[in-house]
């Protein structure tokens, strides 16, 4: 542990603020299940006052890294950077072991193109309707055609003379979800957004961040060489957890914003009512209002989707999704989202959206309804999704 | 140990190796840390009621904890011993509109029953600042105030009735829903309120509330001196308003806050002073611009005020952020409680900064005017050789003026170990004696929580 790492525990008055909103705290009404008592076992034994001790490898492994405590935290200790630091140390020194499945996992999202062609089939399924897995959301996703493709197609057809926008396509939303790529493409292009995608962008790291894996600053270095040089007028992403990342790797030099957050300043185009008894009921994803520390998605976007919304129950609270959390602490995450999701049955509305701005933890909600939590009929949607034109709006002039 | 409290505690969780115990060696006063031999967390109440049963066989400190952020070094073991975590009885059991009074488990943090009461138009008054986290039965056993108890009172004015379990593992109920004494001769919810952990564990509370103010203005005014700001104070406190909450902030607590993101544009070296009244619309409403000039008649020209929610949440925000901010000057920091009259408090907060300067320890005073209630926060470094013996000189020197000003030694955050020393500088030796009396009766082997309240509450086995 580094000396200004340890420097920072000491920041920590123990006030015990964070307890209220940790979820592993909430759910386990354990101390050492809580951002102060983690701090308090890494610095103990950072000092040499306790020994190394698998309870502590348990309940640093036990931390979705929801940051709540960060917002609640007075003092401003920066627990998402220590615990970041913790877990790839623990890793480094065989406190924690990943699973080979997270590891292969880990190493192919660092080969985006690899990583594309692997989950071939995965996308196939999904433009089948085939989603056996219940992570696995119903979607259209273009089989072959990448993000950055598309944008440049559409970039030719409708000649947008907005705002220059570098889009950030991810490794699994690439992947797996480009469906809701190419839904921002639209929203942004229908919204007089210039869309650049860096063609040498890589994965931002989160995944590495979330398992304590080795490679993120190589990921982060080809990123700051991909987005660096750019002259835009913002960066974007459509992942909370991705943007956040990303916005860490470029910070201080160039923001990054939640594609939401932006589309929140300008005058959008809005979508027509789809029905009079849709309801959307809007969550916000930790490292969007945690991570990033906005206020939520702004409330004129909201609006634009034609839907009539509210905040879900708790909105700012973990779902339980926390990147690879729900694979590698399946129990925790559904009991968490267990609490969360229980409002859905029996929320009002005919169809009943669920609207976020991750895909994480869109396919976290998306299983609370594969595996019995939520009973009735529900839609998991990115709330860029219910801005969408289209794929019609390729076709319609300009 | 190990199996006896394992065969104790079933349902719920026995902790036993160092790291499952290191969380649970400090309360909200951070540097003062005593590992416990164990922890338990009961899995309910019954299962709390069969720990205490069997407590006396195990032959440690027994010390009862809810969210532990006291700031007295209450529910720690400063002898060693099991550390009962109250975090699972967390269930608000009934809220009796009609009745005005709600039953709540010990484990309920306190917003989350202001929560819980908000749409049934009641509330329950006690705040202390630690509200989002603290549970009931921490502020019960602490006997909390808050920022608005100048008006509203403490914690002991909202207790109808207590569940307590001894250590033979007898429940009685003092009290109710009804209030008064329950089924006994005596006001025994009295001992309890206030009682730290040395009496008995609590499972649940019988609360009064009230009903919620239909208009509430907050104000915020600068002062650019002590003197000024106190005669706003004697002002504030003889209005008929008679406003819920006086805070005040001193100008080292204004820099501080100033000094981070929630700086919230406070003139630098001023007296930061926030009131607020509440009550019927018409009737508050025909006093704010009597409150107003009030405030400015006593020498600020910084005067705001609202009624907006929004607004008014802002105004408090320098106060409300104020006490956490004091990690990022130091994590380590004592905090005191005592309360004065308040014709002395400008001698007192002189002494404060005399006291301070002269030892070179940053005092920070951010505190319940109102009241007289002192929480001058002294900061320093817990690796530095000779800096908390600095602190304690301090104290000793803050709490010898207090008593000769008639004042006490705690408003609202208990004694726990933290404070003990200083009774007998309050208290003269009958008066010790008569209040050892009282856990002694209730366990005279002072296996509850030990070395609290009083330095004579050793534990032996």
């Amino acid at each position: 542990m580094s000396v200004e790492a340890t420097d920072h525990y000491s920041n920590c008055t123990h006030c015990g603020f964070c307890l209220a909103v940790c979820p592993t705290y909430i759910l386990t009404g354990d101390e050492n299940n809580s951002p102060r008592g983690r701090l308090r076992l890494w610095s103990e034994e950072a000092a040499g006052k306790i020994p190394r001790d698998e309870w502590t490898d348990f309940y640093t492994s036990e931390c979705v890294g929801c940051l709540a405590c960060e917002t609640a935290c007075p003092a401003h200790v920066p627990y998402g950077e220590l615990f970041e630091h913790t877990r790839h140390d623990h890793v480094a020194t065989h406190r924690s072991h990943p699973s080979p499945a997270i590891r292969l996992a880990a190493h192919a999202v660092t080969h985006q193109s690899l990583f594309n062609l692997a989950m071939l089939p995965a996308r196939m399924m999904r433009n089948l309707g085939l989603t056996p897995h219940p992570f696995l959301l119903p979607g259209k996703p273009a089989l072959l055609k990448s993000t950055a493709g598309y944008a440049r197609e559409l970039m030719r057809a409708k000649k947008p003379t907005g705002p220059r926008v570098a889009l950030l396509t991810g490794c699994l939303m690439e992947a797996m979800f480009r469906d809701i790529n190419f839904a921002t493409v639209r929203v942004l292009i229908e919204n007089n957004c210039q869309v650049i995608t860096p063609e040498n962008q890589t994965c931002c790291g989160t995944f590495q961040e979330h398992t304590g894996l080795e490679g993120v600053e190589a990921l982060r270095e080809q990123n700051r060489r991909a987005f660096g040089p750019l002259d835009v007028d913002a960066i974007v992403s459509n992942s909370s957890g991705c943007g956040y990342s990303l916005a860490k790797t470029l910070a201080p030099n160039k923001p990054v914003r939640d594609v939401l957050t932006f589309l929140g300043d300008l005058d959008l185009k809005k979508r027509e009512p789809r029905s009079t008894t849709a309801r959307l009921y809007v969550d916000l994803p930790c490292h969007l209002v945690h991570g990033q520390k906005a206020p939520g998605i702004p409330a004129n976007v909201l609006d634009a989707t034609g839907i009539p919304w509210a905040l879900a129950p708790n909105a700012k609270d973990c779902c339980g999704s926390g990147g690879v959390y729900n694979l590698d602490k399946p129990e925790n995450a559904r009991a968490i989202l267990s609490a969360k999701s229980a409002f859905l049955n029996e929320a009002e509305g005919d169809p009943v959206i669920l609207g976020t701005a991750n895909h994480v933890c869109m396919m976290q909600w998306h299983s609370a309804g594969a595996t019995g939590l939520v009973t009735r009929p529900y839609e998991v949607k990115h709330v860029i999704q219910l801005l969408d034109p289209g794929e019609g709006f390729a076709l319609t002039p300009v | 140990m190990l199996r006896q409290l394992q065969s104790l505690i079933t349902r719920g969780r026995v902790l036993t190796s160092p790291a499952q115990l290191a969380g649970y060696s400090a309360d909200g006063l951070g540097y003062k840390r005593f590992m416990p031999d164990a922890v338990v967390i009961p899995a309910d109440a019954d299962e709390l009621v069969a720990f205490m049963r069997g407590a006396k066989s195990v032959g440690v400190p027994v010390i009862l904890r809810g969210a532990g952020t006291s700031l007295s070094g209450g529910p720690v073991a400063a002898q060693g011993g099991v550390v009962v975590h109250t975090s699972s009885l967390k269930r608000i059991r009934e809220i009796n509109v009609e009745g005005f009074w709600c039953e709540v488990e010990c484990g309920v943090a306190l917003n989350d029953l202001d929560a819980a009461l908000k749409p049934h138009g009641v509330f329950y008054p006690p705040d202390p600042s630690s509200g989002p986290v603290c549970t009931l039965g921490g502020n019960i056993a602490s006997n909390a105030g808050g920022a608005h108890c100048f008006r509203y009172g403490v914690t002991s004015n909202y207790v109808l009735g207590v569940e307590a379990v001894m250590l033979d593992g007898s429940v009685h109920r003092f009290g109710g829903p009804a209030g008064g004494h329950g089924p006994w001769r005596e006001d025994w919810k009295r001992f309890m309120i206030g009682s730290e952990g040395t009496l008995a564990a609590f499972t649940r509370f019988w609360l009064r509330l009230l009903p919620l103010p239909e208009k509430v203005w907050t104000f915020r005014a600068t002062y650019p001196d002590l003197r000024s700001i106190e005669a706003a104070i004697h002002a504030l406190v003889a209005h008929p308003a008679y406003p819920a909450a006086i805070e005040m902030i001193d100008p080292r607590g204004v820099a501080m806050v100033e000094g981070s993101q929630m700086a919230c544009g406070l003139p630098k070296g001023s007296f930061m002073l926030l009131t607020e009244i509440d009550g019927p619309a018409a009737l508050v409403d025909a006093r704010v611009q009597s409150i107003a000039k009030l405030l400015r008649d006593a020498g600020s020209d910084d005067v705001v005020f609202s009624d907006d929610e929004p607004t008014r949440m802002k105004l408090w925000k320098a106060r409300k952020a104020a006490g956490g901010l004091m990690g990022q000057l130091s994590a380590d920091f004592v905090v005191q409680d005592a309360v004065i009259p308040k014709r002395a408090l400008a001698e007192v907060l002189q002494l404060v900064y005399d006291e301070a300067d002269a030892a070179g320890i940053p005092a920070v005073n951010i505190f319940h005017a109102g009241d007289g209630n002192l929480h001058p926060n002294f900061l320093f470094n817990s690796r530095k050789p000779g800096d908390l013996e600095k602190v304690e000189h301090i104290s000793k020197a803050l709490m010898k003026r207090v008593i000769e000003v008639g004042g006490t030694l705690s408003g609202e955050h208990g004694i726990g170990n933290d404070k003990a020393a200083y009774m007998p500088l309050v208290f003269g030796p009958d008066s010790m004696r008569l209040q050892l009396a009282v856990p002694a009766a209730f366990n005279p082997a002072h296996q509850l929580n030990p070395l609290k309240v009083l330095e004579a509450r050793r534990f032996v086995a």
